[in-house]
């Protein structure tokens, strides 16, 4: 949503933007009615006015939400000047934790208070959860529990973060858990090995100065917060807020914002009214809306610059439809619905991208006005419908790579390359990560000779890994492997061994030399490949941020840290997937995405395809057996037990955010993907369908004609 | 229009509380059931969300009873799809946990492991048990054996029985609902030694854990977890019982006791629950608690109103006198009288005069038990020898052979394949299923093996494996592989140098004229494939599926098996393309359930097959009929009768006493927690042994009554030759030899 300073204005939105400098206003509305583009004006107006840059705070709960902010920031139009700080209050906790750290290490417990700080990442806290959990899991800890090890680890690291949002101390996770517990009584102890690890992780973390996100933002809050030093810091310095989808931030950052307002100068916060997407991150729109109390006065946008009435009358039916209250509205449902029934699901996923194709070579829609939307996307489903639109020239994005970096080819070539360079680690790859490895760092080499030439070449010695000289095949293999082929591949091998005869470097370092000496130039693989350079690039970021935040705790064990990398890649416990930033993506293209994260970017488009209607997943929450969103928030009752009547009216809700959510960012029209038989074969049902159904029957009651047939209503 | 007969009508005047309803073979009571489900929709007894629930035993019936209800309500003005589910009850438990996971202990990722990922776990953890405890078995081998014998069976057989007694134990556990726990403290508390408990107990053990470590479960644990759920959160289940207020059971005969457990606490002590089923036709019970006295005892209770379908338009007259002879034979003569009540009343009656379903007309000779003792090939070669002579008279009649067991049915099939005979497969799995699975398999194959030209000619011919139908084609096809066949160095053709080309050298005059063009695009497309084969194992079969399939049908089972060979593979990241091509094979070959989703798979409608032969196991005829049908093996080996000289499937010849050792597992299993008595040795095999031929009895039955027009019985004497005819068998061609040559009673 690109703004510029010329944009025209409503009444309404004007009389936000152009409000005198000192003023503090809560302006809430729904999605569409022009809230952030007056935000952001708000902002540009207020640099007009004279308020220095450095002085303006914009905090948003998520980066992609800062979006339009930055947009306009860095616009053409803007009289140069300093810089507005943009920034999540996780951001802020981050910087300050890193800017205080010796006032307040010590304090807060840190085993080393004289060394630096470590901020995990996610992937990087998960690897220390691991190393942490992994001894007890060994004891027998959550035995009768069914999931998967590596969401284990980020649940408990959840349980932290959640009591670092929402502001309880980290030990009493496990308590309020097994309070709310309405099943099995047995099972209680779950929660309670939940605490343990917890608390062991906590403890881990503090020894050796590492901050996941719970403790940067527990030290910020506990200790920096309080401190005169840094808390005059802040809010001397920062005197304009801007607060902007405060519904998706959590208790923790509103307790900030309320200790924060009476000392603004001026303050303008938003509030999405129906949303509170990001619950399951310790969201609570609850807490925002009682921001309005420190604001001078409440606005109210209302109607939409998105959606029109027939998309309104939708919205307001399916609301009725799932028992929420909404005001009728008049409108014509069916103009603004499309759909149709499929047997299996290839079909539905030909049937969208048909009318994908429809919509952009018939109608001129320009691709990125077209968002295909499901609540869960697999990678089968993005590659299917990457495929797709590819094989039909209908340029798409996705909100990330259908494949997770440790199943991209180059970073499994580059990897069995390391392997192979250190046969130290004993770690002998297959043959056919070898031929594959081969295949794509030698140009020109296909995947029969890469065979040939693996299975020849490529030993196995004693449980190390070797590869041996081309000059060594008999003369006849030479010939058809070709000697041009031959001799790059002498070149690599020779670099390898040269390597592997000298001392060991860091993997990063060992792989941007093998990319740039070897494989990016000519006659390798990844010469022209900017795709593999890229995945290359992002490789090696990945083994660099896990080197410098492990490199202490690997020197306790003696692991080479690239052998340990490769094993926690092999594992699923680091570099599971990486977020490539949007930009880089084709702007005009079909975007395909989880409905949240398309929520969450908060960019209207004209056409929604909703995939796999019948779907349950539209009416799931994640359930997470070690953590709970909604116990886990301040408004929980302590010892209430979480019952299905919870669990069912939370549903409901969800169903209903969220589709209110998609309609209101959807300008012409949505499209139903539904087949009978879902990807893996079973009957779909799911709660969504049932709601659209219950609409089209009241619909056709209405009119009293007879149902649509194919294109039309439901008929199978 | 649709006119019910007097007695489904007044099944069809149902309203609420509890009815049972037994059903005779052939008399509609899918399509009863599936008229009173559209009547309850359409009734204005729902509220908008509240659906009628009908429950039916396998997946095939769902789509069936879908079609079929749907149909109906459109009939009636209505939207189709609104106001009812159809499940199996798998498919209804899933239901159940996957909307309150958490209860349970589950991640919203849990996946149902197949029952092939579920067997190789469980597998895996029986071959570590053998490898553990190798010799503390030999108690159990018979003192017969030789060494030599015997170092074999220890290798072979041996780990083989463990694997199978500890699937029947797991399944049995769950179904008793004990964990691996509770069974650990049973047994410390029992005192005396219960060494195969001892050892299911350990192999369970193992198992679960291997499963929760995956974070998954197994189709059995579905149940019990769905179970628990209901009774674990009242309010819940409360909330259950309000969207389905009618519950309608079809196959109720078949339920197990657990699942029949879900179904009563699911409808409520007051509830409206509707059980259709046919005691006759129990056939899933070996090894199982399923049992058709759950049916029976459920019609004996005080507020089950009883309704009746005994008529049936299906068969002959004289077909349904042999079938009613055999309720009356088993009832009043069975030799063995613990099989008396395998088979129980009511009498299968015609329909009324005026039905519009009247009993066929029965022609001379449409009776057939046949006296001579082939031998099992002698049998296949007769069966298609009158095959091939009636089909071609016959070309719009429906004909089925039914055998025992699936692999009699591959061995006719291969029978029929070299005959040339028309045939359709209703096994394991459907055909359009396994050529899916093996056309992948056969380019996945080649990709792992990139070099063998062998190889890359069946890829080939898997290409063009459409031009089949056509002889010529054919040839055509079989010729440009053959030439294929014989590149010594495949690069040459796939990548040339420009010295040497494969193609450039062929000589022109060896192919069909458009030799070269096919081979060039065959050659665009293999290097694709080879460029995909980087890919992960899920892209990799959607990359190929798109090349090679147009059915949607066959591109959904691709796809299917795209998202089930991506799971194999996380489980085992060290698999690579010969692993995941073994995984396609294993389903191409059919030995393994997959639920596959072609047409085949659905309803399937004996009507479309007119003028072909379907070849099915009995089991999954249940439901059909054909105008011709062809029973086989009804010797005393299939159809055993509780008598001395019978022989089991389950006793294995290296086993000491003729014990069937996974009938005395489970007999110690159950002993543990007070069911059945103490444990005795041996009394669990004789059991077993009246169990399992009153099933076998209840199938022949079903065999029977699957027959309209002509039913023609065989035997073989088995391997050995020592088998001999059923005992029934001979009862029933006494009986058709006294009817022949006596007055019709």
């Amino acid at each position: 949503m690109t703004q510029s300073v010329g944009l025209s204005l409503t009444e309404q939105q004007r009389a936000v933007v152009e409000r005198p400098v000192k003023s503090k206003v809560f302006l809430e509305g729904p999605a569409g009615s022009g809230k952030t583009t007056a935000g952001v004006l708000r902002m540009l107006h207020l640099l007009d006015s004279g308020v220095p840059a450095e002085a303006m705070l914009v905090a948003v709960p998520q980066r992609t939400l800062a979006t339009p902010y930055y947009d306009a920031l860095h616009s053409p139009d803007l009289a140069p000047g300093g810089q507005v700080t943009v920034v999540t209050m996780g951001g802020l906790a981050r910087r300050m934790v890193d800017l205080f750290w010796p006032l307040v290490a010590e304090k807060a417990g840190f085993g080393q208070p004289e060394s630096k700080p470590t901020f995990l990442t996610l992937e990087t806290a998960q690897y220390f959860m691991a190393r942490v959990v992994r001894p007890l899991l060994e004891q027998g800890y959550f035995e009768s529990l069914v999931i998967h090890r590596n969401r284990l680890y980020s649940q408990v690291l959840d349980d932290l973060n959640k009591a670092a949002v929402v502001g309880f101390p980290h030990t009493e996770i496990g308590g309020r858990l097994k309070a709310a517990w309405a099943g099995d009584p047995v099972e209680k102890r779950i929660y309670d090995e939940a605490q343990e690890c917890a608390t062991a992780f906590r403890q881990h973390c503090l020894d050796h100065n590492l901050l996941d996100f719970s403790l940067q933002m527990e030290v910020f809050v506990k200790h920096l917060w309080t401190l005169p030093l840094c808390r005059g810091y802040l809010l001397n310095r920062y005197t304009h807020l801007i607060a902007d989808n405060v519904e998706e931030d959590t208790p923790v950052a509103h307790d900030l914002l309320r200790d924060w307002l009476p000392h603004c100068q001026s303050a303008l916060v938003i509030y999405d009214e129906d949303a509170g997407y990001r619950r399951f991150l310790g969201a609570d729109p609850e807490s925002a809306h009682s921001l309005s109390e420190l604001c001078d006065e409440t606005v109210r946008f209302t109607g939409s610059h998105v959606t029109s009435p027939d998309m309104e009358a939708l919205a307001s039916r399916l609301a009725r439809s799932l028992d929420r209250p909404a005001e009728p509205a008049s409108g014509n449902v069916l103009s603004v619905l499309s759909y149709e029934f499929q047997r299996y699901h290839p079909q539905m996923l030909d049937w969208v991208t048909g009318e994908i194709e429809r919509l952009v070579t018939e109608e001129g829609v320009p691709p990125g006005e077209i968002a295909v939307l499901a609540p869960f996307l697999t990678d089968s489903l993005r590659f299917s419908l990457m495929t797709r639109l590819e094989q039909r020239g209908v340029p798409a994005r996705s909100h990330r790579p259908s494949r997770a970096l440790r199943e991209e080819p180059s970073t499994r070539c580059l990897l069995t390359l390391a392997a192979l360079a250190h046969p130290r680690w004993g770690i002998c790859p297959s043959r056919f990560d070898v031929a594959y490895a081969l295949m794509l760092a030698i140009e020109d080499l296909d995947l029969v000779r890469a065979q040939l030439l693996a299975g020849i070449v490529y030993r196995n010695q004693d449980g190390l890994p070797a590869l041996g000289s081309f000059g060594k095949i008999n003369a006849e293999m030479q010939d058809r492997l070709t000697y041009v082929l031959g001799g790059r591949y002498e070149n690599l091998r020779e670099w390898i061994e040269e390597y592997a005869g000298g001392p060991e470097a860091p993997l990063d370092h060992f792989l941007s030399r093998l990319f740039g000496e070897v494989l990016s130039q000519e006659g390798y693989g990844f010469h022209r490949n900017y795709d593999a350079g890229e995945v290359a690039a992002n490789l090696i970021e990945s083994v660099q941020k896990f080197r410098w935040v492990t490199d202490e705790a690997l020197a306790e064990g003696e692991k080479p840290l690239g052998q340990e990398y490769m094993e926690m890649v092999e594992d699923g416990v680091v570099a599971a997937q990486y977020v490539r930033s949007w930009r880089l993506q084709p702007e005009d293209a079909v975007l395909l995405a989880p409905a949240y994260t398309f929520l969450m970017a908060n960019r209207p488009v004209d056409y929604q395809f909703w995939l796999n209607a019948g779907g349950r997943g539209w009416w799931e929450r994640l359930y997470q057996p070690l953590t709970h969103p909604y116990v886990l928030s301040r408004h929980w009752p302590r010892d209430a037990v979480w019952t299905d009547e919870n669990e069912y009216q939370t549903r409901q809700e969800a169903l209903y955010r969220l589709t209110r959510g998609l309609i209101h960012r959807c300008r012409s029209k949505v499209y139903l993907g539904i087949s009978e038989l879902g990807e893996q074969g079973f009957e779909q049902q799911g709660a969504l369908l049932q709601a659209i159904q219950r609409v089209l029957r009241q619909v056709q009651a209405e009119e009293n004609t007879t149902p649509l047939r194919s294109g039309g209503a439901p008929d199978v | 229009m649709f006119r019910p007969r007097p007695k489904q009508e007044e099944v069809l005047k149902y309203r609420s509380g509890k009815m049972g309803v037994s059903a005779v073979p052939g008399s509609g009571k899918t399509y009863i059931l599936s008229y009173l489900a559209a009547e309850l929709v359409a009734g204005d007894l729902l509220e908008e969300d509240q659906e009628v629930l009908v429950v039916t035993l396998v997946n095939s019936a769902v789509d069936n009873f879908a079609s079929r209800v749907a149909s109906f309500i459109r009939q009636r003005g209505l939207l189709p799809n609104i106001g009812y589910r159809v499940r199996t009850l798998h498919g209804l438990a899933n239901d159940i946990v996957r909307e309150r996971p958490e209860l349970l202990g589950l991640s919203e990722g849990f996946q149902i492991l197949d029952e092939r990922a579920a067997d190789q776990i469980r597998q895996a953890a029986a071959e570590a048990w053998v490898r553990g405890n190798p010799l503390s078995f030999d108690d159990f081998l018979s003192p017969d054996l030789e060494q030599r014998q015997l170092d074999w069976v220890r290798r072979k057989p041996w780990p083989e029985l463990v694997n199978g007694i500890s699937s029947s134990f797991i399944k049995r556990a769950k179904d008793l609902r004990l964990s691996p726990e509770d069974i650990k403290r049973h047994l410390g508390d029992h005192g005396k030694p219960l060494p195969l408990a001892q050892m299911g107990w350990a192999i369970y053990a193992d198992y679960q854990r291997a499963l929760a470590y995956r974070g998954a479960v197994d189709f059995d644990d579905l149940i019990r977890l769905a179970l628990r759920a209901l009774e674990l959160d009242e309010e819940y289940l409360e909330r259950l019982r309000h969207r389905w207020p009618y519950i309608l059971e079809d196959e109720a005969q078949d339920s197990s006791a657990l699942q029949e457990r879900i179904l009563r606490v699911l409808a409520g002590p007051d509830g409206n629950w509707v059980r259709v089923g046919d005691p006759n036709q129990a056939i899933y019970e070996t090894f199982t608690t399923a049992s058709p006295r759950f049916l029976r005892d459920f019609l004996d209770e005080e507020d089950v109103v009883p309704g009746k379908m005994p008529n049936s338009g299906r068969s002959t007259l004289e077909i349904i006198e042999l079938a009613n002879h055999l309720i009356d034979w088993t009832r009043e003569e069975h030799p063995e009288a613990s099989l008396r009540d395998a088979l129980a009343l009511p009498h299968i009656e015609p329909t009324p005069p005026g039905d519009p379903q009247p009993n066929p007309e029965g022609l001379p000779g449409h009776l057939r038990l046949v006296d001579q003792g082939y031998t099992p090939s002698e049998e296949l070669r007769a069966v298609a020898d009158s095959l091939a002579r009636w089909l071609p008279e016959h070309q719009d009649h429906t004909a089925a052979v039914l055998v025992p067991r699936n692999q009699r049915g591959f061995d006719l099939v291969a029978e029929l394949k070299r005959r040339g005979i028309e045939h359709v497969e209703l096994l394991r799995s459907t055909r359009a299923t396994r050529e899916t699975a093996g056309a992948l398999g056969n380019v996945v194959s080649y990709l792992a093996d990139p070099a063998s030209a062998k190889k890359l000619a069946t890829v080939y011919r898997v290409w063009r494996r459409d031009e089949r139908e056509d002889d010529e084609a054919k040839a055509r096809v079989q010729q440009v592989a053959r030439v294929l066949g014989k590149c010594r160095q495949v690069e040459d053709f796939l990548w040339p140098r420009a010295d040497r080309d494969w193609m450039s050298e062929l000589d022109r005059s060896r192919g069909p004229d458009d030799t070269l063009e096919k081979l060039e695009s065959f050659r665009e497309l293999v290097r694709r494939w080879q460029g995909a084969s980087l890919l992960p194992i899920d892209q990799l079969i959607l990359t190929l599926a798109q090349d090679l399939f147009q059915e949607p049908a066959d591109l959904a089972v691709a796809h299917k098996l795209a998202v089930v060979l991506k799971r194999a593979g996380d489980l085992r990241p060290e698999w690579r393309l010969p692993e995941l091509t073994e995984e396609l094979a294993v389903v191409a070959r059919n030995e393994r359930r997959f639920l596959g989703l072609s047409g085949d798979d659905f309803g399937f409608d004996p009507e479309r097959h007119k003028g072909e032969v379907v070849v099915s196991t009995v089991h999954k005829a249940k439901g059909l009929e054909w105008d011709r049908v062809y029973l086989m093996s009804v010797n005393n080996y299939s159809f055993p009768s509780a008598q001395a000289h019978d022989s089991y499937i389950s006793e294995r010849w290296f086993v000491r006493e003729d014990l069937n050792l996974e009938a005395e597992t489970l007999a110690q299993l159950e002993s543990l927690v007070g069911e059945g008595g103490q444990y005795r040795e041996g009394e669990a095999t004789a059991r077993a042994r009246v169990d399992y031929a009153a099933e076998r009895l209840r199938l022949l039955y079903v065999g029977i009554t699957r027959a309209k027009k002509e039913l023609i019985m065989t035997w073989n004497t088995g391997r050995r030759g020592d088998q001999q005819q059923a005992v029934p068998f001979i009862e029933l061609r006494t009986f058709l030899e006294r009817e022949e040559h006596g007055p019709t009673p």
